[in-house]
């Protein structure tokens, strides 16, 4: 999209970041201290020490496909034996941190002094990031989350916590400086009135026609994994929050005529961001959510917001590891999808199975199964790689979809 | 295995079907249970017509298998219970898919679920946590089974269980020196398996007794394999007639399963303490990443072996992320390696990779 049809919190984000991406490299330059991080790591503690910056290798990797570079990054990657069924977010940046950080919008990330990976997402980043560990010397701090099939227990969470406490100590050993509780507190602060603009701004979903695409949501994450903690990051969701709620008002919608409400279950296809709602757009379709971006500042089984109360930063952060779709089982899944279904009146739902990403993708055939027996809610099931745009078929993902229309079609005149 | 598995239903002890590959074994079997590890099942449960219901095609064999071997009337329905740890990221979503499955077919199985600490012992203590698990999986057995768990009963599971896994080194030894051929130790090893300890045992000591030292093939290049699961016997032949010997293994089904000898002990939270976080090095148990390099680069020095041929389970993530380094570290050290893979149907087909495996015999015996 060209800069003059950005809106205004396109335009921002745009420049923060940029400026993320350029302080990151100028600072670790500088001689802060470097960390890469899984994107669920708790980075407000960070903000408790006074020289850190964190980088985030899954959402360069993101970047790096929106931006039309992740397969070349890929086949770098492949070249050096890392097979092509591997997740394509390590594909790219084991491909990339190998060559230096070419090609990379950002130039790449500069070079970690220690790597924080987490296994609630899924277990494979704990070996992509042992490929770091080992290639390059770097100590490797494993944050280990039990899977939840039901609410998250006490004994999960203290065991969550013991482990956050430790990471504290390792960083302080490594890094010579103290942690201050009060600076990761007010981090956690920004985070937590940033989510709450960031709800506000999905809330306009549930307008008819839609005030937001799952598409520009997609998009708007970006300072979700790469800035939180931060008051730009508060700044900017109220921008982002504000300016969709004037435009709901104003009655200016991305879709007009919206005569399909549809629901995305994956993570977004970068590659395929524009080409996907241009097109759905013209057939008067809007994926207008998504399990992906709705997660974000939940807990398992649930879409709703789960806020900071203040109190204990540790039991907060270590309550939170399950959020997203990965962390916790199918029960609990189909829970919130059931929620977002009825409340933003969806009418289909496309399941993206995502080779790249086994934790988000296994548990969809029965998913399927469960929207369709008991929501009576058609789906049709594409086949998306999140960011190898080479394992992406257009022709046969448009048939699916359109098949899709088509059952909503029946449904309705039934 | 559904054979064996009848078999043990017909002992009338109630029979546990774990996975992934190492479970707390002699727990169960102190409890007076029959546990049977899950593992290589094709062919059990016919194809994966059920499971394909389930799984996308983009998932290893063995949890395609598993699941279809689980759900299916034939096989699933003799289990009277199914344990899980913590594994992969398609495991990890297997007892919600399988009970589904199960209540689908009108049918169900209690399902026991424990949380295998990840987190390397240097950096955070997961000793507490782990033996919480193990207490409240005792509980959860006891309750279900109407069982009291024994320490002194324990001891003895330990014992049979330890006296099985000397068993298993001494035959792999045997096959080190060349007197029991790689092809004959795996089948007695899928033989027993299933099995209760004590038969397994039966089975493994009149092999050992018959062995003899054979020293004609000492000439032949030594390979070690590794993998997930042995490679189908078809392949094992390619190797074996193309002038390599087999002369041992880290694969997870056999070396790394029977490698260690946990302390034995009457308390089973110590006991797993030791058997969990000092196990021999897998890519399954994220902690014993920094081990597994000198581990794989020991075998081969013990062994002698020139080349180490890799099994790649397709799709199995955490095996397929630690090829590269490894393949560079022992280039490193002059020890040759092989990528073979192997899919969900490629067994009946793994004929097709003869042509690679002579190439890497040449050029081990040229080398
Ligand atoms: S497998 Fe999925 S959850 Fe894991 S890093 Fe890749 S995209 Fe993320
Ligand atoms: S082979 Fe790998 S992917 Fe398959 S179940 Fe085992 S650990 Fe998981």
């Amino acid at each position: 999209m060209s800069e003059a049809n950005k809106t205004d919190a396109g335009r921002h984000l745009s420049k923060i970041m940029q400026n993320a991406y350029m302080d990151l490299h100028t600072r670790a330059k500088e001689g802060a201290f470097v960390v890469w991080i899984a994107i669920n790591v708790p980075a407000e503690l960070f903000y408790g020490f006074e020289n850190l910056v964190y980088a985030v290798p899954e959402s360069h990797a993101a970047m790096n496909a929106g931006k039309g570079v992740g397969a070349v990054q890929c086949e770098k990657a492949e070249r050096i034996g890392y097979s092509m069924d591997l997740c394509s977010y390590a594909r790219i940046d084991i491909g990339c941190a190998a060559d230096g950080g070419r090609d990379s919008p950002s130039f790449g990330l500069p070079k970690p002094n220690l790597l924080v990976s987490n296994n609630n997402n899924c277990s494979l980043l704990v070996k992509w990031f042992d490929v770091h560990h080992r290639e390059m010397g770097v100590p490797h701090f494993i944050i280990d989350v039990p899977f939840c099939y039901g609410p998250q227990k006490e004994k999960d969470r203290n065991y969550i916590i013991r482990q956050f406490y430790d990471l504290i100590q390792t960083i302080e050993d490594l890094s010579g400086q103290r942690f201050d509780w009060d600076k990761a507190r007010q981090a956690l602060d920004y985070t937590n009135r940033g989510i709450v603009h960031w709800k506000r701004f999905l809330s306009h979903a549930r307008h008819r026609p839609s005030g937001i695409t799952a598409f520009d949501s997609f998009v708007q994450m970006a300072p979700f994994l790469i800035m939180r903690g931060t008051p730009e990051f508060e700044a900017h969701y109220k921008l982002l929050a504000d300016e969709t709620e004037q435009r709901v008002k104003a009655g200016d919608f991305p879709v007009p005529d919206e005569r399909y409400r549809l629901f995305w279950d994956n993570i977004a296809p970068w590659h395929q961001l524009r080409d996907m709602s241009s097109n759905l757009a013209d057939s008067g379709a809007n994926i207008i959510g998504a399990t992906y971006t709705s997660c974000i500042g939940t807990v398992e089984g649930s879409f709703d917001m789960y806020p900071y109360d203040g109190r204990d930063p540790m039991r907060y952060l270590a309550r939170t590891q399950n959020c997203y779709i990965c962390p916790h089982g199918m029960g609990l899944r189909r829970r919130a999808m059931r929620q977002a279904v009825e409340t933003l009146g969806i009418d289909g739902i496309v399941f993206a199975s995502n080779r790249s990403c086994k934790p988000y993708s296994v548990t969809q055939m029965d998913q399927q199964k469960f929207m369709s027996e008991h929501l009576g809610i058609p789906s049709v099931m594409v086949d998306v790689d999140h960011a190898d745009v080479r394992k992406y078929s257009k022709e046969s993902t448009f048939t699916r979809l359109e098949a899709l229309l088509e059952m909503i079609d029946a449904k309705r005149a039934a | 295995m559904i054979e064996k598995i009848k078999a043990l239903k017909g002992q009338g002890k109630p029979v546990i079907g774990c996975f992934p590959l190492y479970p707390p074994l002699e727990l169960f079997h102190s409890l007076g249970l029959n546990p049977v590890v899950l593992w290589r099942l094709k062919g059990e449960g016919g194809q994966t017509g059920e499971s394909d219901r389930h799984l996308q095609n983009y998932t290893c064999s063995v949890a395609r298998h598993m699941t279809e071997f689980l759900l299916s009337e034939e096989s699933g329905a003799f289990l009277d219970g199914i344990f899980m740890y913590n594994a992969c990221d398609t495991l990890r979503n297997m007892p919600e898919i399988i009970e589904g499955g199960l209540e689908t077919a009108g049918r169900s199985v209690p399902f026991f679920n424990i949380h295998i600490p990840m987190v390397p012992p240097a950096q955070t203590d997961g000793d507490e946590y782990l033996k919480n698990e193990v207490n409240r999986l005792i509980e959860e057995l006891e309750a279900c089974f109407d069982r009291k768990f024994d320490s002194v009963a324990f001891q003895n599971s330990v014992a049979q269980f330890k006296r099985l896994r000397m068993l298993y080194l001494q035959a792999e030894a045997a096959v080190a020196n060349g007197g029991i051929g790689f092809r004959e130790f795996a089948g007695v090893f899928r033989k027993a398996a299933g099995m209760p300890v004590e038969q397994q045992q039966g089975i493994l000591e009149p092999l050992l007794s018959q062995y003899a030292e054979n020293s004609k093939n000492q000439d032949k290049a030594g390979i070690i394999l590794s993998g997930i699961l042995p490679p189908p016997d078809a392949m094992v032949e390619a190797m074996e007639s193309s002038g390599l010997r087999i002369v041992g293994n880290d694969i997870a089904a056999l070396h790394r399963s029977y490698a260690d000898m946990p302390q034995p002990g009457a308390e089973p939270a110590a006991y797993y303490r030791d058997f969990y976080f000092n196990h021999y090095p897998c890519p399954t148990l994220l902690y014993s990443g920094d081990r597994r390099v000198q581990a794989l680069l020991e075998r081969c020095q013990q062994t002698g072996a020139k080349g180490v041929v890799f099994i790649g389970e397709k799709f199995c993530e955490y095996e397929y992320f630690e090829f590269p380094y490894l393949e560079k570290k022992l280039g490193g050290q002059g020890v040759q390696t092989l990528l073979l893979e192997l899919a969900v149907d490629d067994e009946d087909h793994s004929a097709a990779h003869g042509a690679r495996i002579e190439a890497f015999a040449e050029m081990l015996s040229t080398s």
